[in-house]
């Protein structure tokens, strides 16, 4: 019996034509999948991409060195050096995150009390040698003059919950 | 702080827990004792109960309200709960009254991460603020170049007001205003001045007072302390090198309270701010015609050994020399008087400072304190011979202090009307030529009227002619009348002329006295360099050595090894050191930093490490033998000193030279100072009592912050106001009889050396003499640092 | 040691020597060595002879005359709201505000007083002629609403005596 079961399913072609029923069903549904680049998903406003050190309005860097985010990274991925500046404030002389050892955790982020280093929602780098993903202070600082309107918008969004 | 504390124990119950502690303890004492925390902000174990912050309000059965746990002595039967409903929420209102005015800029604050308020805060505040008016701000104040201020963040526990009064005698701090109002500072704009001032940043529980070479620099908690000892004085006070990324960050005080309690001096604190100045030595470097160039190690020790082989071929191992600086490690001095000797010389010497060598003759006087550092604080009486302790020795001085307020009679005899933060029984000022002669007065007083004892050979005829007044009456009498009294030389009568004289005649006070004999020796290691044998007339361990008496620098020197020294500096005569070794035809330097003299005179620079990137071994005056690691390791190509030394060793093919940690150096030397019996003064000679021509004398101040290599680059110690200034210090009298009182710049020359000076007219310099400081670049060409001067315009 | 530190100038001179017979007659009453306990009495009398207010020249020399630190000399005059520490008029009124003048019209003596004078408290004529100074409780509340001029105090005051005393002023 079990035998005869089997031998007419593979005559009337039964399994293959279940696959092709799953198949014809995807085949008319609209498409899941996205042309990346050309296309893209939204992206959470909490989505911790590559880092940025951001900025006040009138341009002075947020940035007070006060390393608690080189204190709660995980990774150690995070090495800031401070000293004085000519004007008497707090500032860094070295800030710079290691890439190839970031984690993407977000507790920098989190643990910022001048919102100054955030992750933006870039997640598209890439570095042709090591040296590349090691992101110096001028970097930072470069990615978050490119991609303020951005990041701001992000964190206007996500005010409410924090 | 109750001192009259009585056998009587009493029974008490901190939170459940029995306790029998004496009759007059505070309860936070006796919490503390027990291991269990209250939270506090004035109170502090070292300094006066000022109850003023509220923070360790704690509930006392059958007490009706919260009382302070710090000015709460215990009574038998007392039942203290710190944790009970009552107590957390009086602590609870007292962190939220103490916040109020507190700013919340935590993350930029120094303070954060080890600060009293923020920890107390987690442990004992609200969640959140209620006040929402706004906060009280004040303007800074600079008060010098050590101290940064940012008063908003002041609390008012009044630490380091008390810490004035009370540690450092000099009340500079004050909290003026009342209630809202009420402020701590100096009230008119002036730095705070004293050699202790660095303490208030570790009293200061909040940001308010921090440490301005730090500042902004680091964090608490990325910081790796690593115990070590300060290298600058004869107390050795122990240090914790805090160093991150292989870099000293700062230096912090380590408890030990039978040497420097929780107390630093300001230069053992701050003079790590040297260790990256910029003429750091980090390649060995050879001296090829006029040029220097960078080399190798192999290279420039090969260079060394063939230089000091071809100047011993030439004339002999006699005309080699080597110099090092009294605050070098045990080790480091150790291996090169083995060095030296191996190559058949012993002219080592350590002694850079003093010029009268006479009393070499005799066997020990070791520079010992005589007594351990604790119990300067329970003498009865103290004579102090050509000292500036207080800048010389802060930790010793603040030990007298604390003695002479329990009412021991301190008494001085300076060349110099120095400052002392305590109230002294008798001072005598007295130019450096009637030193001898008013240490004699007291030994007649002493000899004569008081024990009528038999004299010593030849002292009778020199008493004779010496006249005794009251002040010598009254030191002699203080000394003989005292149960604990000590007689202390200084450090800055180590450059005096008549040392021997000293010496002896001190020796002889002491003896009649009953009284401990010591010396206030220069640099971090002079008794080690004692035992190490890095004097020509003895070996390590005491071992006694034939030499010919002279004086190192005296002899005619071929070729010189200089151990972290520079000659034109750190000797008594600047410029005879400085002509002794340019004149030398080969000269090592082994140093931490290099110089444009340096340059000039030596042949081989060899980077060594300073001691806080070296391991090795400190004696301090009371003997006690401090050992520490290297806390990081040194910049570039610069090697500790004692490998270096190893290998030169190797290099010369002497025997014993295998060491492969500087422990076994110092564990081999320990077993030859086994049993050694440490005198602070030889068989007794005669002084002569002849004072010279009378002419003007020299004074050559050895200023606190110039005492070393290492401090005299310390930028933030040059700014303060004990950096002295090269002049010529004279007073108003001296000035108008030589004629030059209207003069802005006067010529100062001694025999060949002249140079030209600022003049000074200071009322506190003795008649007839003269105070030029030594150790700074404008007075070194100048000759002896004591003795006679001329003046001309 | 060095001059700077210990020699600088000395300010005793700044007290009148009639000041300083009177501060001597304070010490005196203190144990020698706790001469410092006149201080309050010897800032009040240079503050008389200083027209009524201190400088920091004047606490120096106090300071001095009494062998102890400027500071705490400064705390001192600092604490007590009685020493001016700036200039103050030829006559100085104390208008007390505390609750029982409240309570009897003190804000009215207060406002009579900006108006006839056009200075506010702690404020001083543009003459120099009158500071007026807002004080806590004299210990005059039977008379509220007070002031004090100079050592006198004038209770139950109502808007015509106080310019019946101001008129009387020099």
């Amino acid at each position: 019996m079990k035998h005869f079961v089997q031998f007419m399913k593979s005559l009337f072609l039964l399994e293959l034509l279940k696959g092709m029923n799953v198949t014809g069903r995807y085949f008319f549904k609209p498409k899941m999948t996205l042309r990346y680049p050309e296309e893209r998903t939204p992206l959470s406003p909490r989505f911790r991409g590559l880092h940025a050190l951001r900025r006040y309005p009138n341009g002075e860097e947020r940035c007070i060195a006060c390393k608690l985010c080189e204190a709660v990274c995980p990774a150690l991925a995070i090495t800031i050096e401070s000293a004085e500046r000519e004007d008497g404030t707090r500032r860094t002389t070295r800030y710079e995150i290691d890439l190839t050892k970031c984690i993407f955790c977000g507790y920098c982020e989190e643990s910022c009390p001048v919102d100054s280093i955030v992750e933006t929602h870039i997640f598209e780098y890439h570095g042709e040698e090591r040296a590349d993903l090691y992101m110096t202070k001028e970097k930072l600082l470069a990615v978050g003059d490119k991609y303020e309107v951005q990041i701001a918008q992000a964190r206007e969004q996500d005010a409410r919950y924090r | 702080m109750n001192k009259q504390v009585t056998k009587q124990m009493v029974n008490i119950e901190i939170n459940g827990k029995k306790l029998q502690v004496p009759q007059g303890t505070m309860v936070i004492e006796a919490a503390d004792s027990a291991g269990m925390t209250i939270p506090r902000f004035c109170y502090h174990r070292k300094l006066s109960v000022a109850a003023n912050c509220r923070m360790c309000l704690v509930d006392i059965e059958k007490m009706p309200k919260p009382v302070p746990a710090c000015a709460t002595p215990v009574t038998d039967g007392m039942k203290v709960l710190t944790h009970s409903a009552k107590a957390l929420d009086a602590q609870k209102g007292v962190m939220e009254f103490l916040l109020i005015n507190h700013p919340l800029d935590c993350p930029v604050c120094d303070q954060g991460g080890e600060c009293d308020l923020q920890d107390t805060s987690m442990g004992f505040g609200l969640d959140r603020g209620r006040y929402h008016e706004p906060k009280r701000v004040l303007r800074d104040k600079d008060i010098g170049p050590l101290i940064a201020t940012e008063m908003t963040r002041c609390i008012h526990c009044t630490r380091c007001v008390r810490f004035g009064q009370e540690i450092a005698g000099i009340m500079e701090l004050g909290a003026t205003g009342r209630g809202e109002h009420m402020r701590i500072g100096t009230y008119v704009e002036r730095a705070v001045n004293s050699e202790m001032s660095g303490n208030v940043i570790d009293l200061c529980p909040v940001g308010a007072l921090t440490s301005k070479p730090y500042r902004f620099h680091g964090r608490a908690w990325e910081n790796i302390p690593i115990d070590s000892i300060a290298a600058h004085d004869c107390i050795g006070s122990n240090i914790h090198i805090e160093v991150r990324r292989n870099k000293v960050m700062r230096v912090l005080p380590r408890e030990n309270n039978g040497i420097n309690e929780c107390w630093l001096s300001d230069r053992d604190r701050f003079s790590y701010t040297a260790l990256d100045s910029d003429d750091r030595l980090t390649q060995p470097m050879i001296k090829q015609g006029d040029d220097w160039k960078a080399v190798d190690w192999p290279t420039a020790l090969n260079y060394a050994v063939e230089g000091l082989k071809t100047v011993i071929n030439k004339y002999d191992a006699r005309h080699l020399g080597a110099l090092v600086s009294p605050s070098s490690t045990l080790e480091e001095m150790y291996l090169l008087q083995k060095l030296m000797r191996g190559l058949g010389c012993d002219n080592i010497e350590h002694r850079l400072r003093q010029q009268d060598f006479s009393s070499d003759t005799a066997s020990g006087a070791y520079p010992v304190l005589g007594l351990p550092v604790a119990e300067l604080e329970n003498l009865n009486a103290a004579l102090l011979i050509g000292a500036c302790i207080r800048k010389d020795q802060p930790i010793a001085a603040h030990r007298l202090r604390k003695a002479a307020l329990k009412g021991a009679n301190i008494m001085a005899i300076n060349a110099l009307d120095y400052d002392f933060n305590f109230p002294l029984a008798e001072m005598l000022v007295v130019s450096p030529a009637d030193m001898l002669r008013s240490l004699a007065a007291i030994c007649k007083v002493l000899m004569e009227e008081i024990s009528s004892s038999e004299m010593p050979d030849g002292l009778s005829a020199i008493l004779a002619a010496v006249e005794v007044n009251g002040t010598h009456r009254a030191i002699a009498h203080h000394l003989k009348s005292a149960e604990k009294a000590a007689v202390l030389i200084g450090t800055q009568a180590m450059s005096q002329n008549e040392l021997a004289g000293i010496r002896a005649l001190a020796g002889l006070i002491a003896e009649s006295t009953n009284a401990s004999l010591g010396s206030l020796s220069e640099g971090a290691n002079a008794l080690g360099a004692w035992l190490a044998g890095a004097v020509p007339h003895q070996g390590p361990g005491g071992a006694t050595v034939e030499n010919d008496k002279t004086a190192v620098l005296a002899k005619h020197l071929m070729a010189c090894v200089l151990l972290n020294v520079e000659p034109e500096l750190d000797c008594a005569n600047a410029s005879a050191a400085h002509d002794v070794v340019r004149h030398a035809e080969f000269v090592i330097s082994m140093t931490s930093y290099m110089s444009e003299n340096m340059k000039a005179s030596a042949d081989v620079l060899l980077p060594i490490a300073p001691f806080a990137e070296t391991s090795g071994t400190l004696v301090n005056g009371a003997g006690d033998w401090q050992s520490f690691n290297g806390s990081c390791t040194p910049p570039g190509e610069a090697r500790p000193g004692w490998k270096v030394l190893r290998v030169l060793g190797n290099l010369f093919e002497l025997d014993g030279f295998e060491y492969l940690s500087s422990d076994e150096v110092r564990d081999e030397l320990k077993v030859r100072c086994e049993g050694l019996e440490l005198s602070p003064s030889g068989p007794w000679r005669c002084p002569s009592l002849d004072s010279g021509d009378g002419g003007l004398q020299r004074i050559g101040h050895l200023p606190m912050y110039a005492v070393d290599m290492l401090v005299r680059r310390a930028q933030p110690l040059q700014d303060t106001r004990d950096a002295i200034v090269a002049a010529i210090y004279l007073n108003a009298a001296t000035a108008k009889r030589t004629g030059v009182a209207n003069e802005d710049n006067v010529q100062a020359v001694q025999g060949s050396c002249s140079v030209s000076l600022p003049l000074v007219i200071d009322e506190s310099i003795p008649d007839a003499c003269v105070m030029i400081p030594v150790a700074l670049e404008e007075t070194s060409a100048l000759g002896a640092a004591y003795g006679v001067i001329d003046l001309c315009k | 040691m060095m001059a700077q530190q210990k020699k600088t100038q000395s300010k005793r001179g700044l007290i009148s020597e009639a000041s300083k017979a009177e501060i001597d007659r304070w010490i005196a009453k203190y144990p020698p060595q706790q001469k410092r306990s006149a201080v309050m009495a010897a800032l009040r009398i240079v503050q008389d002879q200083n027209k009524g207010h201190l400088s920091n020249d004047l606490k120096d020399a106090v300071a001095e005359y009494l062998d102890m630190p400027p500071i705490a000399v400064y705390e001192v005059a600092t604490f007590y709201s009685m020493y001016e520490l700036e200039a103050v008029g030829k006559h100085k009124i104390c208008v007390c505000t505390n609750i029982s003048c409240m309570l009897r019209g003190s804000d009215e003596i207060v406002a009579h007083l900006h108006k006839r004078l056009g200075i506010g408290l702690g404020e001083t004529t543009r003459d120099g002629r009158i500071t007026l100074k807002e004080v806590e409780c004299l210990g005059a509340c039977v008379e509220a609403p007070m002031f004090q001029i100079a050592d006198q105090y004038h209770g139950n005051l109502t808007p015509e005596v106080v310019d019946e005393i101001l008129d009387g002023l020099d």
